[in-house]
């Protein structure tokens, strides 16, 4: 045997390599255990038992067998550490040999994915699901502006189709069911929600779980006899960091698919020429009742609308997405309003608990823009040489009494590297726009900013706005008093000087013309 | 530790490289792409547990051949081990779930055929899609917990768990600590930060940086490429035959009626420039 004693990590790391035998890779553990007891060593060796008993884990009988028990997979087919991959070893120990040698063209085994792949064909498919997070025991603002524009598209759609179909809200937490019923003042027709204490607040794997259990309806039958469908037709969420999430695993679970971050939706009829989804090339097929998802590009000046479509031979419903906060409002809530508050049943794995929040606190407030006599917002102008634009933007504050410097959604997201010093002025806390603050100073300076629509939202309340920037159709001309068609980083530095100066002197204007 | 890192290209937004024709349309042709900006974080996370624990660091793309300049890009950032390509024309107009299929697979295969990896990263929104969706759906193939928004990390190899801090946004913004149990997802938000508190670990962090320099630039010798037929994946599910969503329309943003008259300005004409100072005197700093 090995003595790992002898041997560098490194060393170690080669010859383990040769070795297959799960038993003599134990023993090897167990002696640098009882010898030099390296971490680095000890994992290495670990690694390798755990490749050894990785291979060949999985054949297509199981896979299969996988997909068509959706309804058992509470059962827990993963536990929480590695010691299951050796059990998962023993088990498929006869079925050494994967599928691949078969004919490769052929692909004779399906997709393996398939075991995520829980496809439904021709199912039936009603109403608009929303889920309403919670904070803090309150149900968020954008969970109530869903409920409200769902409200409103579901009234037009039994205008346009005949057809009543609900507002169905979902609320997930412990001690929930009030919030149920808050639900239906907002607007929806039927609350579904499932509590539970270990359920306070949101864990991936439970609420995805949970969120697609309800949607295909499965559960006690007196919980879910007040539909009959398959799943929904439609299902939003808030484009929120634990929304967002939830949204691409539940969707993920139901097999379908979902356009985030979007600010406009409306239902309509869409004709569609793509092959995939027609079936057939140069074949036209109109789909019915298509949520049409608009959101912004990340150019900023576009809108993409995003339809899911099934396919033939494989639904994608729900037709799914996540909504910002704030595109929508919420309808006057009415405590009269009537509906339907059901709990959900449903047993939740111990294996899915396998995040624990240990601790959690609110958000010391970052910098707030609010309030200020004047800001200097810099955008994108500033590339040529990031660091020094946000200098120049700077200097410019502090020229004034009562300034703070605000940065373009596209500083957050830009790749510049900036150095140390300008670097925390760089960060989303100072975003200005429909995902950042919204400011209306006296005055409001622009500088290498386009005008993208979201931005437009986070300070056209200004009282004077004034833009530099080199190009004189940049759309922020058109939401400007004045426009200094230049570059930033010619034209700041002259008006901090004047500003500290108290004049325009001659001599800054005759030095910067220097093309 | 072994991780695997996803990376994805997108074009070049910065100033001077990416390219837009009349309509305001991304030019992608005379576009350059480069490595999503997001993924440096996940990329910053897998060497922060590289330096402090050893171990080694894979990095993984879906995309075509031309990504390879990005899988160097991250070998470099990251010192990655090895690089794994997943180029494959069925492959090719994927949307994220299509994409998180196929990564899923990869993953899948990677820890059949070479490890049992104890981590995967990625990155939050693309600079392209901007869904920040992939990172979950691949993780919900998996079936592994995952912790994802995260902006601090220490992982406990000897108790196989992370503890991690994350971002939660809502009425009020909060930020939690949680554990989990390895393996894990762990998506890093773009407030990532890496620590290496210990003076070992910076010697390691230079030490790695060195050993990478020469592996970068032959980085084609550690690169595997595996197409569909490699991952067992059918047609049917993957790229644009496997998706659900397409996009429809792109249409610009009406634009609004102007709201303001903009006085234009040139920066040499002196009257324009004294007129635009006065509107700012007022807000001048007193002495």
């Amino acid at each position: 045997m090995v003595d790992p004693d002898e041997h560098t990590v490194d060393e170690l790391i080669e010859e383990l390599d040769t070795i297959d035998d799960e038993a003599e890779l134990n023993a090897i553990l167990e002696a640098e255990r009882g010898g030099r007891d390296r971490k680095t060593a000890r994992e290495a060796i670990e690694e390798r038992i755990a490749a050894v008993g990785g291979e060949g884990d999985a054949t297509e009988g199981e896979y299969e067998e996988t997909a068509e028990t959706v309804g058992d997979e509470a059962g827990g087919e993963e536990a929480g550490d590695g010691e299951l991959e050796e059990e998962a070893e023993e088990e498929s120990a006869t079925a050494e040999e994967p599928a691949e040698d078969e004919d490769e063209d052929e692909l004779s085994h399906p997709t393996r994915d398939k075991r995520h792949v829980r496809a439904l064909e021709d199912g039936h498919y009603e109403d608009v699901w929303v889920y309403c997070e919670t904070q803090e025991g309150e149900l968020l603002d954008v969970s109530k502006e869903m409920l409200g524009k769902a409200r409103e598209l579901m009234d037009d759609y039994a205008a346009e189709f005949g057809d009543e179909e609900n507002v169905v809200a979902v609320v997930i937490g412990d001690d929930v069911e009030g919030l149920a019923e808050e639900c239906l003042a907002y607007g929806a027709d039927v609350a579904v929600y499932h509590e539970d204490p270990r359920l306070e607040r949101f864990l991936h794997k439970p609420y995805a779980e949970i969120t697609a259990h309800m949607a295909r309806g499965q559960g006690s039958a007196e919980s879910t006899n007040w539909r009959e469908y398959d799943e929904p037709r439609y299902f939003l969420f808030p484009a929120t960091n634990n929304g967002r999430d939830l949204s691409a695993q539940t969707q993920a679970e139901l097999d379908s698919g979902l356009a985030s971050d979007c600010s406009g939706l409306f239902i309509g009829e869409e004709e569609v020429a793509n092959p995939v989804k027609t079936g057939e090339p140069g074949v036209k097929k109109t789909f019915e009742r298509v949520l049409h998802m608009k959101r912004p590009d990340f150019s900023g000046f576009e809108y993409s609308t995003i339809l899911c479509l099934d396919n033939p031979g494989r639904d994608f419903h729900p037709q799914g997405c996540s909504v910002i906060p704030g595109s929508f409002e919420p309808i006057e809530p009415d405590p009269e309003r009537e509906g339907l508050v059901v709990e959900h049943e449903m047993d939740l794995a111990e294996d899915w608990f396998r995040v624990e929040i240990t601790d959690h606190d609110r958000l010391e407030a970052g910098v707030d823009l609010t309030g200020h006599e004047v800001i200097v917002c810099l955008g994108r102008g500033i590339g040529d040489d990031p660091t020094q634009g946000i200098e120049l933007g700077l200097d410019l504050v502090d020229a004034f009494d009562d300034a703070a410097l605000g940065i373009t959604r596209g500083i957050v997201t830009s790749s510049y590297q900036f150095e140390g010093h300008v670097e925390e002025y760089t960060k989303e806390e100072r975003q200005i726009g429909e995902t950042g603050q919204v400011v209306a100073p006296d005055l409001y300076v622009a500088a290498g900013v386009s005008g993208a629509v979201q931005h437009k939202v986070g300070m056209d309340e200004s009282e004077t706005i004034v833009a530099i920037n080199t190009d004189p159709d940049a759309r922020i001309r058109d939401f400007s008093d004045y426009f200094v068609e230049g570059d930033l980083f010619e034209v700041l530095p002259r008006l901090t000087e004047a500003i500290e100066a108290g004049e325009l002197r001659l001599e800054a204007v005759a030095d910067g013309g220097d093309d | 530790m072994r991780s695997a890192v996803l990376t994805k290209g997108v074009p070049d937004f910065s100033e001077g490289a990416v390219s837009f024709d009349e309509d305001g349309h991304l030019e992608r042709g005379k576009t350059p792409t480069v490595m999503n900006p997001n993924d440096a974080f996940a990329l910053e996370a897998a060497l922060q547990t590289k330096v402090r624990h050893g171990g080694h660091v894979s990095v993984m793309s879906m995309g075509p051949p031309g990504y390879e300049s990005v899988l160097q890009e991250a070998m470099a950032s990251v010192y990655a081990d090895d690089l794994y390509l997943l180029s494959d024309r069925e492959c090719a107009a994927a949307d994220t779930w299509a994409t998180a299929i196929t990564l899923c697979s990869a993953l899948e295969k990677y820890q059949e055929e070479v490890r049992k990896l104890d981590l995967v990263f990625a990155g939050f929104k693309t600079a392209d899609g901007e869904t920040g969706q992939t990172g979950p759906q691949t993780c919900w193939g998996l079936e592994w917990p995952i912790v994802t928004h995260a902006i601090a990390l220490d992982v406990d190899p000897d108790e196989r768990t992370l503890r991690a801090k994350r971002l939660v946004e809502g009425d009020v913004d909060e930020i939690e600590t949680v554990e989990a149990s390895l393996p894990c997802v762990v998506v890093t938000d773009p407030e990532f930060e890496p620590t290496y508190r210990k003076a070992s670990h910076r010697l390691e962090h230079k030490r790695l940086r060195a050993e990478t320099e020469a592996r970068a630039e032959s980085y084609d010798e550690h690169l595997t490429t595996w197409d569909h037929v490699d991952m067992n994946l059918d047609p049917d599910y993957i790229g644009l035959d496997g998706s659900p969503t397409i996009v429809s329309s792109v249409d610009p943003i009406p634009k609004a009626p102007s709201e303001r008259e903009a006085t234009m300005i040139e920066p040499d004409d002196r009257d324009g420039m004294e007129r635009l100072l006065e509107e700012m005197q007022p807000f001048a700093a007193g002495d």
